[in-house]
């Protein structure tokens, strides 16, 4: 199929060896590696490309240092799994000096934790420049599969759970006034569903998209942006509106006593925590209620 | 004049990829040496700084290739900390995926024992059959590895009628790969011929080492958790803790072949006496208290140990992996065989994969290096 022989060498430190399985699992005959002209050999000196896994701690650093530097050109280096990435759920740990390419040059990252046998495969394809055939029962996953994050920003609140309970870290808020943005990072992400599991709107979820071979790491994320409220009050943004909204709506539904409030209640709600805390009593707050609504300032004006 | 071989760091292996010294005179070895850490991680500090719920996944990235076991050994000592009764129906569905673990891993572990016995062809046949299982798992659970289906209070995924169906077709092609690896370690068995005589543990050394799993049974002792002291469902379950008494590489090898026909009469137990009812509960608050669990890993016993202050995060979290336990009967088994067999003994207590050929030997005297090969 090509002239190009790619001779693959194995280099794991501080992954869990998941990655590394996935590797030799590629050697079986169903994932056509051999029909690439790929080999795995067993010294860095035979090889041309380098199969990293792990996220490279310190005794494993001057090793991979090592074999780098006997790879026969063109010297390609693949990332292989989200701990080659990012470190993922490891990426706390004492003693990881990684991502690799904080160590040696990486041309490719393939994400996932760890990636299907086709991942690596059609990774090694792609560094080769060669198109692989599309078959259905090759390439498909099952339903329930776990792969690349996906938003419904119709759905999405803004509330942060998946971040809360992300087991990776893998999930960041970022705020810049009006605007909060909730970002994925699915090479940094362990794929655990979490996420998914926690969202109080299902507006997260994990689909079955694996393949998510590329060249720069920086741009391994899935982003979903929802507005921020200002406070009626202050006018500093707090919270974001849809937010707001999903609370007074799940009140209202949990305690129906509470419906014919409605309307005050979110007006309160509309009232940052910082300007809450400074009403001291009943009274007080009815009046600043009464006052709300006498501006009739809503958030739509 | 003894010579100092060096094996490894990097034979990608269960643990750690780790270094072996060993002694050498005249093809014999006379001493070990094991250094480990190329794949530490600091871990039980990590897990420290995550919620219960966050550490299933952490412990489940100890090791891939057991996933399963770690957080299910996890799980059940978060369980004793939080109180928590596992429905029945979650703890027949835990003995399911826990022992189409282990039958991954035992294939997989023959895989490799034919890569490094140069049977290109078998560990083709091998590999390429347990995919079945693999893309089983897969389809079970979301993932092919690091699967993540236990949760503190059952289990994430259930397992309906067509599913069932689906590993029951599985299961019997694997009986069939199983039959196949008994024929190769039967009387002129590929893998016999290699294996007789190899790294022998006898009984004692096995005991007094503290070697667990297939290891242990290999050298004739009969210990399993799942029978010495059963989780999950395995005491309503009928199956053998498979023992041989040879202790060499080939009685090793019987056991886990002759356990994936175990594993398989197991699941198929379970599938046919599968509860109905809830998969899981929701875990309480945790108390304040300290508790052990353990498990059998496909390698031998595992054991977390969990100190809770009452907070949604442990204080400390005490991972003990069978493999641990486990390398160090390799100076005992290594010290005495010929540097030849190096490679066979190693692979014996299932470290998961061959090591790279690559074998430095270094003069002790003059401190100069020559490598060989490995056969
Ligand atoms: S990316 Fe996931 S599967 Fe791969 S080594 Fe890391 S934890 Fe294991
Ligand atoms: S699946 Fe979601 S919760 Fe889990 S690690 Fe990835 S982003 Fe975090």
């Amino acid at each position: 199929m090509t002239e190009k022989k790619i001779s693959v060498y194995r280099f794991m430190s501080a992954g869990c060896n998941g990655c590394d399985v996935q590797i030799l699992e590629c050697l079986v005959p169903r994932y056509k590696l051999g029909e690439l002209g790929v080999e795995v050999v067993f010294t860095p000196e035979e090889a041309n490309v380098l199969a990293v896994t792990g996220g490279i701690n310190v005794k494993g650093k001057e090793e991979l240092k090592k074999a780098y530097e006997k790879l026969k050109p063109p010297k390609l280096v693949v990332a292989i799994g989200n701990c080659a990435i990012t470190k993922e759920i490891f990426d706390k740990g004492y003693p990881m000096v990684g991502p690799p390419d904080q160590i040696v040059p990486v041309n490719f990252y393939v994400p996932g934790c760890p990636p299907r046998p086709q991942a690596i495969v059609s990774a090694i394809a792609k560094a080769l420049g060669v198109t692989l055939e599309e078959k259905e029962d090759y390439w498909g996953t099952p339903e329930g599969f776990r792969g690349k994050h996906e938003f419904d920003s119709e759905k999405c609140i803004g509330c942060g759970a998946c971040a809360q309970v992300c087991s990776s870290d893998a999930i960041e808020i970022l705020e810049n006034g009006e605007k909060r943005i909730i970002k994925v990072d699915y090479g940094h992400c362990s794929f655990c569903g979490f996420c998914q599991d926690e969202c109080p709107t299902q507006a997260i979820k994990l689909t079955r998209e694996y393949h998510l071979l590329t060249d720069n790491r920086k741009i391994t994320h899935v982003t979903n942006e929802v507005e921020m409220f200002k406070c009626n009050v202050c006018g500093t943004y707090y919270a974001p509106s849809r937010q707001i909204d999903w609370a007074v709506e799940r009140i209202t539904e949990k305690v129906s006593i509470y419906r014919e409030y409605s309307v005050n209640l979110k007006k309160a709600m509309e009232i940052c925590p910082n300007c809450r805390r400074e009403i001291d009593n009943i009274r007080k707050a009815k009046k600043l209620l009464a006052q709300l609504s006498s501006k009739a300032q809503t958030r739509y004006n | 004049m003894p010579e100092i071989v060096q094996i490894g760091p990097y034979r990608p292996q269960l643990v750690e990829p780790e270094r072996f010294e060993l002694l050498v005179e005249n093809g014999k070895i006379i001493d070990v040496n094991i250094e480990l850490g190329y794949v530490h991680r600091g871990i039980e500090k990590l897990f420290t700084t995550k919620t219960y719920m966050q550490n299933l996944a952490l412990a489940e990235r100890i090791c891939g290739i057991c996933s399963g076991v770690h957080t299910l050994c996890y799980a059940q000592t978060a369980e004793s900390v939080m109180n928590v009764n596992v429905p029945e129906r979650a703890k027949y569905l835990r003995c399911i995926y826990m022992e189409l673990e282990r039958l991954h891993s035992h294939y997989l572990w023959f895989g490799v024992l034919a890569h490094s016995l140069h049977e290109h062809d078998v560990f083709l046949r091998i590999m390429g059959e347990r995919e079945q299982v693999q893309d089983l798992l897969e389809y079970l659970t979301g993932n092919r590895m690091n699967y993540l289906i236990n949760t503190i209070g059952g289990v994430r995924r259930d397992i309906t009628p067509q599913k069932a169906e689906k590993i029951r077709k599985v299961l019997k092609n694997m009986n069939e790969l199983s039959n196949y690896l008994l024929s190769l370690l039967g009387e002129n068995g590929t893998f016999t011929k290699k294996t007789r005589g190899v790294g022998i543990l006898p009984k004692e050394k096995a005991l007094n080492l503290g070697a667990v799993g297939p290891t242990l049974r290999g050298s004739g002792i009969k210990s399993d958790v799942r029978k010495d002291d059963p989780y999950a469902a395995y005491g309503e379950l009928d199956f053998e803790i498979v023992t041989e008494k040879d202790g060499d590489a080939w009685a090793k090898s019987l056991v886990r072949a002759r356990e994936t026909l175990e594993s398989i009469k197991i699941i198929e137990q379970a599938l046919d006496n599968l509860p109905d009812g809830e998969i899981a509960v929701k875990p309480g608050e945790p108390l304040e208290k300290e508790e052990v669990g353990r498990a059998e890993a496909p390698r031998g016993e595992l054991v977390y140990y969990i100190r809770s202050n009452g907070t949604n995060i442990p204080e400390r979290v005490k991972v003990r992996t069978p493999s641990f336990m486990n390398d160090f009967t390799l100076i005992e088994m290594l010290r005495g065989d010929t540097l030849q067999n190096a490679r066979t003994i190693i692979e014996s207590i299932d470290p998961c994969f061959a090591c790279t050929d690559r074998v430095t030997v270094v003069d002790a005297k003059t401190g100069k290096k020559r490598r060989v090969e490995l056969k």
